[in-house]
């Protein structure tokens, strides 16, 4: 089991609200595990706890049998890598962008081991063009790209994409989910991604986690996708059709 | 920074053509040349400006009087002229002039707000606010109370000012820093809290400065104009020791404010302790203010112009910007002070006064160029 979580508990002040609601949760080996639910419903709250931004109040987090609760900031972002909801770069070539995400490793210098650690990923993603320009130039896809470059580069067993299609055309959609697609089979990276599209969810994911005001109201493979479930958790009507041997969500409206 | 290189023509590398291991070197050796060159050539021009400012001045001495004086030749008054006035006046161009400008170049990557400066923290009126006590109500030391015109000559301590100045500055940074402890130092809290108990000291200053007789007025107010002519080897020496270890402290941790630069959320899950970096990084950057400040008085503008010039040249890579901004913020210094002497006809201006006339037009240039951009 690579994440194991159990009666997570969260709230931002000690007299609010929980945000986190005993959560369970269980994530194998290379599994791309989908995190879905409304907006509000906790999802990039979870996504704090898993990589460390928050702390919870209770419950425990354990990767490959490591308290991830107790885990040194470095040794835990050489596991667990973070591609944000909103991707911010400084001035930096795209270089020196992705170097960044070696810091874990490097500490103060960086040394030829991190820089030859960028290039294999450049290269792997096919950004070896794009190396030598200033972020700041670069397209929302291409950023996108950027970032997921840097948290590969971290060389994580699990990553972790806060609604990373969220700003993007269909295109650059499509590029990401391929990509995160390639890390889980080529590399064995661990997948949590949250997304919108039920479709593209369905499309991409091994295993559903359905969050509901804070808690997970149903986990599993695609038999959790019923029309019940998609109205419970997004008070949405729904069908949903076989096309071609593939689950197809409809909206009915 | 890179954003001139054209896709892949740098190192004459065609976009398409999958690269070798010799890509980041190649990429490495050139950022590496580009650093070098740009710090040799800021290091060239502050070495010039450093005898441009040795070499002019009101006392009209010829070059050759200057070298001879320099290596203590010449009369004892030009000798006193180079050795007592002007090399301490130097030295505290290079030292303030690269703390501020490092000081500022370090509260804008914290604070993720690109008009950060030391100002933003209130330190500046702090430092008002403890000078204008010390010589309105201690009438410029402590050896005598009262505010008389005596008390201005007789027996008033020369470091009691700069010492009630720094005092208040580093109440301001740890009251700043310590409410912003309560909602995890996020930038735009340390902001608005710097603003607010910034407004608290102008207010006590003017409150102060109503009560104050004509000569504690002036006294005071010509205290807040910045003046490199206040600089002793002594004070150059407590501003060089700040300065340095500070600056080499942010130079050795440049990567992280590179991380920085990718959002708190980003930076915390690449291992970077980000509330303890801004919290450790502010303290230090409002010390290297409130120290600079306390000896030469008001320096407006030097923390927010070089940094930004640098930036928009070099780009925000903190391995260059910390001793770019360094290096620029001496540069301006001395030119600010070569001209204050040099336009004051016979008597020099306050350098605070020129940093700032340099400024205003820069921030207009800055907001312009920006809406521009934004279109």
């Amino acid at each position: 089991m690579s994440l194991e979580i159990n009666d997570l508990r969260f709230r931002y002040s000690p007299k609010g609200p929980l945000v986190l609601n005993d959560i369970d949760m269980r994530l194998e080996d290379g599994e791309i595990g989908i995190l879905l639910g409304r907006n509000g419903s906790g999802k990039t709250t979870l996504f704090k706890n898993i990589i460390g931004i928050e702390k919870p109040e209770s419950g425990s987090m354990d990767f490959f049998e490591k308290d991830l609760l107790k885990m040194d900031r470095r040794e835990r972002a050489r596991l667990i890598a973070y591609v944000p909801q909103d991707i911010h770069f400084g001035e930096l070539s795209v270089f020196d962008t992705v170097l960044a995400g070696r810091i874990s490793y490097f500490g103060f210098r960086t040394g030829r081991k991190d820089e030859e650690a960028v290039e294999r990923i450049l290269l792997d993603m096919g950004l070896e063009d794009l190396a030598f320009r200033s972020v700041t130039d670069l397209s929302g896809g291409e950023r996108q790209k950027i970032a997921i470059a840097r948290a590969l580069v971290q060389e994580p067993k699990l990553l972790v994409f806060d609604e990373p299609t969220g700003n993007l055309d269909i295109a650059n959609e499509q590029l990401i989910i391929e990509e995160a697609r390639k890390a889980s089979r080529e590399k064995g990276i661990g997948i949590l991604i949250s997304l919108h599209d039920l479709n593209q969810a369905l499309a991409l994911g091994d295993r559903f986690f359905f969050i509901k005001a804070g808690r997970i109201v149903k986990s599993g493979g695609r038999e959790t996708f019923t029309e019940e479930m998609i109205k419970d958790v997004y008070g949405a009507d729904v069908r949903i059709a076989d096309v071609d041997g593939r689950k197809i969500v409809i909206s009915s409206v | 920074m890179p954003r001139a290189n054209p896709p892949g023509g740098l190192c004459g590398i065609r976009p398409g053509v999958k690269l070798s291991i010799i890509m980041s070197s190649k990429y490495l050796d050139l950022n590496r040349r580009k650093r070098t060159t740009a710090l040799i050539l800021l290091s060239a021009v502050m070495i010039v400006l450093v005898f441009v400012c040795l070499f002019v001045g009101s006392s009209h001495m010829t070059l050759a009087e200057c070298f001879d004086a320099l290596f203590k030749k010449g009369s004892a008054s030009q000798i006193r002229i180079i050795w007592n006035i002007r090399i301490p006046r130097v030295l505290a161009a290079v030292i303030a002039g690269a703390g501020l400008s490092v000081s500022g170049l370090i509260m804008q990557t914290d604070l993720n707000n690109p008009m950060a400066s030391p100002s933003t923290l209130g330190v500046s009126n702090a430092a008002v606010f403890g000078a204008n006590l010390s010589i309105i109500a201690f009438a410029g030391g402590f050896l005598s109370t009262g505010n008389n015109v005596n008390s201005y000559t007789v027996g008033a301590d020369p470091f009691a000012t700069s010492f009630m100045a720094f005092v208040f500055s580093a109440l301001s940074v740890a009251l700043v820093l310590g409410l912003c402890r309560l909602r995890s130092f996020q930038p735009g809290v340390v902001v608005l809290a710097g603003i607010a108990i910034g407004a608290v000291w102008t207010a006590a200053t003017t409150i102060l400065q109503f009560y104050a007789t004509d000569v504690g007025l002036s006294a005071a107010v010509i205290w807040t104009f910045g003046d490199l002519g206040r600089a002793t080897y002594r004070t150059d020496l407590i501003m060089a020791i700040v300065v340095i270890i500070g600056i080499a402290f942010f130079s050795v941790i440049s990567w992280r404010f590179n991380a920085l630069l990718s959002g708190d959320a980003a930076a915390k899950s690449m291992g970077i302790p980000v509330e303890r970096l801004r919290a450790i990084s502010m303290l230090l950057a409002s010390l290297i203010t409130a120290v600079c400040v306390s000896f030469l008085g008001i320096i407006g503008f030097v923390g927010i112009i070089c940094p930004h010039v640098m930036k928009k040249i070099l780009g925000q890579d903190h391995r260059l910007a910390i001793p770019a901004s360094a290096l620029s913020g001496s540069i301006l210094l001395l030119l600010a002070d070569t001209l204050s002497r040099s336009i004051g006809n016979g008597s020099a201006l306050p350098v605070g006064a020129i940093t700032s006339l340099l400024g205003a037009p820069f921030f207009v240039a800055v907001i312009l160029g920006r809406r521009r951009s934004s279109l």
